[in-house]
């Protein structure tokens, strides 16, 4: 008899609709036979190799089928309890969205900014301070340069722009030289346009600074003779409004040719973005690394943004840990209103045979389930308002692409662990409920 | 067996005290048919949901088959619920989100069963009760009568040994009060259910075996 019973079930599981049959590796065949007892449906024989077949189908009582009902039965009120921690969460999201396009953006801008680090050697014997840079008779080996790159926070310098200074007389004037690497240069200093090129191999060649070419009235093509030697200008550099406009430009190892100081350079700029550290940390990363220079941080605009950004952020998740105290001591409201409506319920479980483990479960799923929903809300909610909002009030376009999605799990299990701190108390309470006086309450 | 040895509870009501089970000792044989009368709070109820487990008296001590129930911890007490006892209330306690079906399905669910024990169970305690075409509907779309069928299959879905009903019949009219009765004397002819339930009306209670009746926490006939 019991065989017997198998197949019917699952006849019926068919004619029902049937959601899934999972099994091992055993092959089903499904036969259409009219049943007798069941004369209004065609049902199905199946014959399988073992009875190691379970069926995932809606009759079946589980502890998500009682809490997804229960909770079903008050859609509106499960939503309207949980608002406090869908909004938690959609700050909490919105926060993290926002304030890491805002930190991107400040990225992309680093380049706008020039050098936040500049190395010069420790010790300078004759200093002339001129615009930013420091020339000197002293010089720092170019090998500088790799020991740098071996600092910790290596990663996070972007560009580094080794220079030479030098100078040559025009007349009874001086005109600064400065040898560059051209790449890295006009990494540096995004906001340069050149008219014509940069010298890459020839020998005097060089690019001038808009004050010098209009002075001496260089284009590309004409040459500028100094009181030592002629060069060609290959490129003009328009205006920066900078020291760079009093400069000629050719490359560092000519510099080092010209001035006869081969392996050594002045200064080095670097462009470094750290979001997690302050430039002072790399600047004396650099300093231990290379204990004969001083890297000196230089104050700017990005770090005052990134500033920014980081209270925003800081503030906003301040919030948003405000209105989860609030969430969850609405969940908490709901659960107990809940446990109070269910007593009698809860006597009827306890009278066919629950105890208090099975309470347990029910309560602490059911808040697993309000995590779960109210966390994925509260995420969309998040992801859509800071696209909105974000382009909106704060000018910073929020790209899909860039969105953390990383923090989802960890909002998710947030939500449920404060779903589930909030249902404590009320399950605890539920386990107290006398059954009998449960049963006879009206 | 059922034995109820000087059972004593004392209901506490604020500040004063009320005697509900005085001194009582009851013996129900196995596979035995008792109808349990008397006014209003007289007991009924509570001698009741003492032999089920549910109601730890304040003196005394309840044997089932040789266990004395109450010096279980409640765990294991409701395991013993669960294996050996099926409640039928007066207002039938359905659980109005749950279908007929997944209503009878609870104790087993209760009980750790697979999908398919759940289902096959459910479907033939349904059977039983000749309910089966009702299955996948809500308890408001059922009759009275039909709901207290639903509650007895929820009962014997478990297979226990001892059904307490607590006025069965005591929400719905004549005739489906008698065929409710009628279903429980069947259940109790040919599955050998030991049964015991409390009722107001004589004409039910002839029914049983044997009768009695209570007064003040008393049995005054036997």
């Amino acid at each position: 008899m019991a065989d017997s019973k198998s197949p019917k079930t699952l006849a019926r599981s068919f004619s029902d609709g049937l959601n899934s049959i999972q099994f091992g590796f055993f092959a089903i065949e499904l036969q259409p036979v009219v049943s007798f007892k069941y004369n209004t449906v065609v049902n199905y024989n199946i014959s399988l190799a073992s009875n190691d077949i379970s069926i995932a189908k809606e009759p079946t009582m589980r502890s998500l089928t009682l809490v997804s009902r229960n909770l079903s039965r008050r859609k509106g009120r499960s939503v309207l309890s949980s608002i406090g921690l869908i909004l938690a969460i959609a700050v909490i999201i919105s926060t993290f969205t926002i304030s890491q396009a805002m930190e991107m953006q400040v990225g992309d801008e680093i380049e706008k900014y020039g050098p936040n680090i500049v190395i010069t050697p420790k010790t300078q014997s004759i200093s002339v301070p001129y615009g930013n840079v420091v020339t000197g008779n002293v010089t720092i080996p170019e090998s500088t340069i790799e020991r740098i790159q071996t600092i910790p926070n290596k990663a996070n310098i972007r560009i580094l722009a080794p220079k030479l200074y030098g100078q040559v007389q025009y007349g009874g004037d001086t005109i600064l030289v400065v040898g560059i690497i051209p790449d890295n240069e006009i990494q540096l200093k995004k906001w340069w346009s050149i008219t014509g090129d940069f010298p890459r191999n020839g020998t005097n060649e060089v690019v001038s600074g808009s004050a010098l070419q209009s002075s001496l009235n260089l284009t590309v093509g004409s040459t500028l003779q100094t009181n030592d030697a002629s060069f060609l200008v290959t490129g003009t550099l328009n205006e920066t409004g900078s020291v760079d406009d009093y400069s000629i430009f050719v490359p560092l190892s000519m510099a080092q040719s010209m001035f006869n100081i081969v392996g050594q350079i002045s200064i080095i700029d670097v462009g470094a973005l750290c979001k997690d550290c302050p430039v002072e940390i790399i600047s004396q990363q650099i300093m231990d690394a290379v204990p004969e220079v001083r890297a000196i941080p230089v104050k700017q605009a990005v770090e005052t943004r990134m500033k920014a950004v980081e209270q925003t952020a800081s503030f906003s998740l301040l919030l948003a840990s405000i209105i989860m105290v609030v969430g969850v001591a609405g969940i908490m409201n709901t659960m107990l209103a809940s446990v109070h409506e269910r007593v009698k319920e809860i006597g009827v479980f306890v009278s066919l045979g629950a105890d208090n483990s099975h309470l347990y479960k029910m309560f602490i799923f059911e808040s697993i389930f309000l995590g779960l929903i109210g966390g994925l809300i509260g995420t969309l909610a998040g992801f859509f308002s800071s696209m909105l909002l974000g382009p909106l009030f704060i000018n910073v376009p929020i790209n899909p692409a860039n969105t953390p999605l990383h923090l989802i799990p960890v909002v998710i299990g947030l939500s449920v662990s404060a779903c589930v701190v909030a249902s404590l108390y009320p399950t605890w309470r539920a386990s107290r409920i006398d059954p009998v006086k449960a049963l006879k309450t009206v | 067996m059922i034995e109820l040895k000087r059972i004593t509870k004392i209901y506490e009501m604020g500040d004063s005290q009320v005697l509900s089970l005085n001194d009582l000792n009851l013996r129900i044989e196995e596979k035995g048919f008792l109808a349990v009368m008397g006014p209003s709070g007289s007991g009924k109820s509570t001698l009741l949901y003492t032999v089920g487990g549910l109601l730890t008296p304040t003196k005394g001590d309840v044997t089932v088959k040789g266990t004395s129930i109450y010096q279980l911890s409640s765990r294991q007490r409701a395991k013993f619920r669960r294996e050996n006892v099926g409640f039928i209330f007066q207002t039938f306690e359905l659980l109005p989100y749950l279908t007929a079906q997944e209503n009878v399905m609870l104790p087993l669910y209760l009980s750790g069963a697979s999908a398919l024990e759940q289902e096959e169970a459910g479907e033939e305690a349904l059977e039983r009760v000749g309910l089966e075409k009702r299955a996948c509907h809500k308890p408001t779309e059922l009759s009275g009568g039909e709901q207290q069928r639903v509650a007895i299959a929820r009962g014997i879905v478990n297979n226990p040994s001892i059904i307490l009903a607590d006025e069965p019949t005591g929400n719905l009219d004549q005739k489906t009060g008698n065929e409710i009765m009628h279903l429980l004397c069947e259940l109790h002819e040919k599955d050998k259910l030991t049964l015991i339930f409390v009722t107001h009306d004589p004409s039910k209670a002839k029914l049983a075996n044997r009768v009695v009746e209570m007064l003040d926490g008393h049995i005054v006939t036997r």
